[in-house]
């Protein structure tokens, strides 16, 4: 479970956030959208301890965080990219956990090549990779498929949607995409323009996620009552 | 490939010999401009005069440059990990640069007296900024998401530093180290033409003195030559070291 109580931050004089509260189940995913500069990047990096706020944040003790730029160290081949948060946390095993990791996002056969030979669904693959390997309690997703082609950020949404069906950490994922967001969560977040808080919270009931639901009608609707709620305010 | 890569540079040789050799022909004052034949001739005829020189430039030029990346490194890596002590230092690196060392060596011939050290000393003193400026650039930009990646993981300052700061600083310090190869023989010959022979015989630097004084225009030539090939050669061996521990991953060697 994570908590976010009162939680506020400025910038200067700038109100970047203002009280959001929220409460998160474990096991739970759930996205956050708004527009630009509505303090959502803010609020994941608060969650994350990466940036400090006057409210309370409670979370589980293990977690990892997926950057936009997928953060690879480019001298550390593919194998070491992925060993490299469990060297830094101590642990056992990573040979074998990191070629677990890799087959499970379809990286095997590419342990010794280098970040730049890889594309950017590869390279994102990659850093899920480094993270679910260390198996977290909760994954925080700051905009991951905001780099790659429209093809690609499909497969990669199922199959991010696959790793956490079965490992089941606690997701928080910050996106531009209102499809992602409705395909991958079971609620998503609706931020207001800055000073950002929460205006909406909108469940999304379906059971199984396949590619056919993106056709249903319950899923055109409500991206459609999602981004809706988006342009009110333009 | 290979042809297409050496052919320019091979024709501007050409080039500048043919325009060197017909200029020496029309003057025709040998001792003034000799022309490039005269020039080979000497170097094979003074052969061991100039290999002698050569040794003893090339260990004076070869410790600078080592001590000068050693306390370049250091210095620049304390300062990278304190901003007090990088503003406190970085304004004397800087003076280190600007001080006139052909002013400053007479001071250091008083100090540590006509000696190779002193001539080492002048070396370290040219080579060593380039170092420090590249080598705390490039440990002063690791990119902010890796650092934030390593501080969510619990790294350490140390780890953080040996597994994350410095490997991104390498190809920073290749470029200074690649400056520097240079710079650290113009310090050995500077420190020659100040200081002297030493106790050893005389390096390129005192070599040059003397043929000049003798109007051996052509062994001057010839010295020249072998000290910029030295420096070439300092920095073809570091820019081969850099495409060894670069090509694998960073653009400017690819």
């Amino acid at each position: 479970m994570i908590e976010i109580s009162k939680v506020t931050k400025h910038f200067g004089e700038i109100q970047a956030l203002e009280e959001v509260n929220l409460d998160i189940a474990t096991g739970e995913f759930i996205s956050i959208v708004g527009p630009s500069g509505c303090g959502k990047s803010t609020l994941l990096r608060i969650i994350a301890d990466l940036v400090s706020t006057n409210g309370r944040v409670t979370k589980p003790e293990s977690g990892a965080f997926v950057f936009q730029d997928s953060a690879l160290l480019p001298w550390r081949t593919v194998q070491k990219n992925v060993e490299l948060l469990m060297e830094l946390e101590g642990v056992a095993d990573r040979k074998e956990k990191a070629k677990q990791a890799l087959a499970q996002v379809g990286l095997t056969g590419f342990e010794k090549s280098y970040p730049h030979q890889l594309s950017g669904g590869m390279k994102m693959r990659l850093s899920l990779a480094r993270s679910i390997v260390l198996n977290p309690e909760y994954l925080l997703l700051d905009e991951p498929l905001s780099a790659v082609d429209e093809l690609t950020r499909e497969v990669l949404q199922e199959e991010i949607h696959e790793i956490w069906k079965k490992d089941k950490f606690t997701s928080i994922l910050v996106t531009h995409n209102v499809a992602e967001a409705v395909y991958l969560s079971n609620r998503v977040i609706v931020m207001s323009p800055r000073p950002g808080r929460i205006t909406h919270i909108v469940g999304i009931p379906f059971q199984e996620r396949t590619q056919s639901i993106r056709s249903t009608p319950e899923f055109s609707s409500l991206v459609n009552d999602i981004s809706g709620k988006l342009r009110a305010w333009k | 490939m290979e042809v297409k890569k050496i052919l320019p540079p091979a024709l501007i040789l050409a080039l500048f010999l043919a325009s060197w050799g017909i200029g020496a022909k029309v003057y025709d004052m040998a001792f003034l401009l000799p022309g490039p034949w005269l020039v080979a001739q000497t170097f094979q005829s003074e052969f061991e005069i100039i290999m002698q020189g050569l040794r003893i430039t090339f260990s004076a030029a070869f410790t600078g440059y080592v001590i000068a990346i050693v306390i370049g490194i250091t210095v620049a890596t304390v300062m990278s990990l304190s901003k007090i002590l990088e503003r406190s230092l970085y304004p004397y690196a800087i003076l280190l640069q600007t001080v006139p060392v052909v002013a400053v060596a007479p001071l250091i011939v008083l100090w540590f007296g006509f000696e190779i050290k002193s001539i080492i000393i002048i070396s370290v003193i040219i080579a060593l900024f380039p170092i420090i400026n590249n080598t705390l650039l490039g440990l002063k930009s690791t990119p902010k998401t890796l650092v934030e990646l390593f501080d969510l993981h619990s790294g350490s300052k140390v780890t953080t530093f040996f597994k994350l700061r410095f490997p991104a600083a390498i190809p920073n310090i290749i470029a200074g180290m690649k400056i520097s190869a240079g710079l650290s023989v113009i310090g050995a010959i500077v420190g020659e033409f100040i200081i002297g022979s030493g106790s050893e015989g005389g390096g390129l630097g005192v070599q040059i003195i003397y043929a000049q004084a003798n109007l051996e225009t052509a062994l001057v030539m010839a010295l020249i030559l072998t000290a910029t090939g030295l420096g070439f050669a300092f920095f073809i061996v570091v820019s081969s070291i850099g495409y060894h521990l670069l090509h694998k991953w960073h653009e400017s060697e690819q």
